[in-house]
């Protein structure tokens, strides 16, 4: 092992056995017949350098590979061949809360915890008010963990692993602990390790955050090393290729039949039983998200189609969607407005209703009831 | 092998947490809590020594302490090995979750009934003491007798623990055998109940549960130091196993998180 790496993976490949259903008692062992396995090769031949204190992220669809190639780092799983070595003192934060015991207070938790990831009691000690006051739980420490809310407990167990002094540190998918206030919190404590000597592994679907956070991004697809390189350009490729998967599976389903299109639709204006006056002109404004070609949205008054929406841009939308519908969605076209005119209507209820259409199908409706009054 | 203790001295304190909740979490709930721990052996030894004078007649004196200072050291051998085959199989949750050496579950079993079996030692000092036995320099030997039986259980639950991951039917064999195994150790009659059994005879000399046995009783009730040739190679048989039991768990324990 190179003395600058932390992490070195040397032609690896994991294949988990797929049974149909596993043999479990000795009767099972003896009398079903082999052969029913299949094997399953989730990583192929990966080989992959990692140095003392880079940030990397992994990327990749669901079942690329990811968490496996996670949990084969921290010697959860074993490789079928392959090696996989590390050099240094490894903490992971696959699952939070891990051997968390609901009885026993937060303070003894922490003790419990810290001592899954491997530290001695001396070494706790010397953080543990670190680690409650990165928490903020104040006077809760001494309760049971079981009278804790879970946003409580997730920023409890985050607290004591992000401030286990781990040489290498890998982390699945758990950034989005607690508000906004503690998810700022979490980062600075992750750029304060990226700037330091620590090495940190992220499995991550939050694109846009782990874009400014780490310094090299790795692509897994389908169980290869696709691309390996700066955050920015990565994500971009992986991006570029999600859409086009994208839309050749929708081709695929939409040929043979299986399609099934799925979509969202969201009203921002107007909200459920608001008040609205007579003279003034209803602003109705909102979003669609849809995995088909050539959806439309439709808004109905009280059973009535009214005219065909406009379409707006929606960048912050897109943001969010961009992964999942990648190569179905475009920024300028995602949201939809409509300017309708009240002075015609009664004062009363009535019921406005936003269709998402596709290929006439109805993938998603929302009702919205408003009071009309003078 | 010298990683593997490295490793495990580095998780000490996972060791010790993992003690304490071995000790005070098994009788969550119950009212008499940890005392049961000690109740149930007691309560076990008044049984016997109601019914089985009936049984055999009145073949030992100081029966009482006889069958106190078999069945605790029994109920030890029992409770760690029957806890220890299910640790693996019980703790699936962290297994897949959160490395660290999985050799610590069993030691801290092991740890655990140590730990409860000294404190059931007290008891039966107490007993010795009111029965008028009275206690002897020979209680040193003691320590060494209990760490030959601690080495022996960790040895066997390495082994079977690792296996009942795979095959689950493995307990209730295990379950089987310590039925057979309480039959087939001197800890609720004497020997000589055997003297003429010939080949059965044999084997229950050939038990090394049989030796330590008689060590315990050596301590406590006839005050004689254990026969060290056989209690050697008890002690040689157990680290063999001891070995063995390092290597089988280590092999196996690589598909742990895959097959639980």
């Amino acid at each position: 092992m190179l003395e600058e790496n932390a992490i070195e993976i040397r032609g690896m490949s994991k294949s988990f056995k797929v049974h149909k259903d596993k043999p479990k008692t000795l009767k099972e062992m003896i009398t079903r017949r082999r052969g029913e396995a299949v094997e399953n090769e989730v990583l192929k031949n990966i080989s992959l350098d990692i140095k003392k204190g880079e940030t990397v992220v992994l990327i990749g669809t669901n079942g690329a590979g990811k968490s496996t190639l996670l949990k084969l780092m921290t010697k959860i799983l074993y490789p079928t061949s392959g090696t996989v070595t590390t050099d240094g003192k490894l903490t992971s934060l696959l699952e939070l809360g891990a051997g968390f015991h609901p009885d026993f207070t937060g303070r003894e938790n922490i003790y419990f915890n810290a001592a899954v990831f491997g530290m001695t009691r001396k070494e706790i000690e010397s953080r543990i008010d670190q680690i409650i006051e990165f928490s903020e739980l104040g006077s809760f420490i001494d309760e049971p963990v079981r009278t804790y809310s879970s946003g409580m407990y997730m920023r409890l167990a985050f607290s004591i692993a992000i401030n286990v002094d781990a040489d290498i540190l890998l982390i699945d998918e758990i950034l989005a602990v607690g508000d906004q206030h503690f998810q700022n919190k979490c980062f600075e404590k992750l750029e304060e390790l990226r700037d330091s000597n620590t090495t940190v592994v992220i499995v991550s679907h939050s694109l846009e955050s782990v874009k400014h956070l780490c310094t090299r991004a790795v692509w897994l697809y389908k169980g290869h090393l696709q691309l390996d390189g700066a955050p920015a350009y990565v994500i971009s490729e992986y991006l570029k290729q999600s859409a086009i998967d994208n839309k050749e599976k929708a081709k695929e389903l939409h040929s043979s039949g299986t399609m099934k299109t799925s979509g969202q639709i969201f009203s921002d204006h107007p909200r459920s039983f608001s008040d609205l006056s007579k003279k003034k002109t209803l602003e109705c404004r909102g979003w669609s998200v849809c995995n088909g070609e050539d959806s439309v949205v439709e808004i109905w008054l009280d059973g009535k189609k009214l005219d065909k929406p406009f379409s707006i841009p929606r960048e912050d939308v897109f943001e969010i969607y961009k992964e999942e519908y990648a190569g179905m969605i475009e920024p300028e076209t995602i949201g939809w407005g409509l300017d309708v005119d009240l002075s015609n209507l009664e004062e009363g209820e009535h019921v406005l209703e936003t269709v998402l259409r596709c290929d006439d199908q109805t993938v998603d409706r929302k009702k919205v009831r408003i009071n009309v009054h003078d | 092998m010298i990683k593997l203790f490295k490793e495990i001295y580095q998780y000490r304190e996972l060791l010790y947490t993992t003690i304490k909740k071995d000790i005070r979490g098994k009788y969550k709930g119950s009212v008499l809590g940890i005392l049961w721990s000690f109740l149930n052996p007691l309560l076990q030894v008044f049984v016997y020594y109601l019914v089985f004078p009936y049984l055999m007649g009145n073949v030992i004196d100081n029966y009482l302490i006889y069958l106190i200072t078999g069945l605790i050291p029994w109920t030890f051998f029992l409770t760690t090995v029957q806890g220890g085959t299910r640790a693996i199989k019980d703790n699936a949750g962290i297994i897949k979750k959160v490395y660290f050496p999985r050799e610590i579950l069993l030691i801290s079993q092991v740890c655990s009934g140590l730990i409860n079996f000294f404190i059931s030692c007290v008891i039966i000092l107490i007993f010795c003491i009111g029965a008028g036995v009275g206690i002897s320099i020979h209680l040193l030997a003691l320590p060494v007798v209990a760490l030959v039986q601690a080495i022996l259980i960790l040895g066997l639950i390495l082994i079977l623990s690792a296996v009942e991951v795979y095959i689950q039917d493995l307990e209730y064999i295990v379950q089987f055998v310590l039925q057979m195994g309480f039959y087939a150790t001197p800890v609720i009659y004497p020997l000589k109940v055997f003297s003429k059994a010939g080949l059965l005879l044999t084997l229950i000399n050939l038990n090394p549960l049989t030796t330590l046995m008689n060590a315990y009783r050596g301590c406590f009730l006839y005050h004689t130091w254990p026969n060290w040739g056989a209690l050697g190679a008890v002690l040689l048989l157990s680290l063999v196993i001891l070995m063995i039991g390092f290597w089988v768990f280590g092999r196996l324990q690589r598909n742990f998180a895959e097959e639980l």
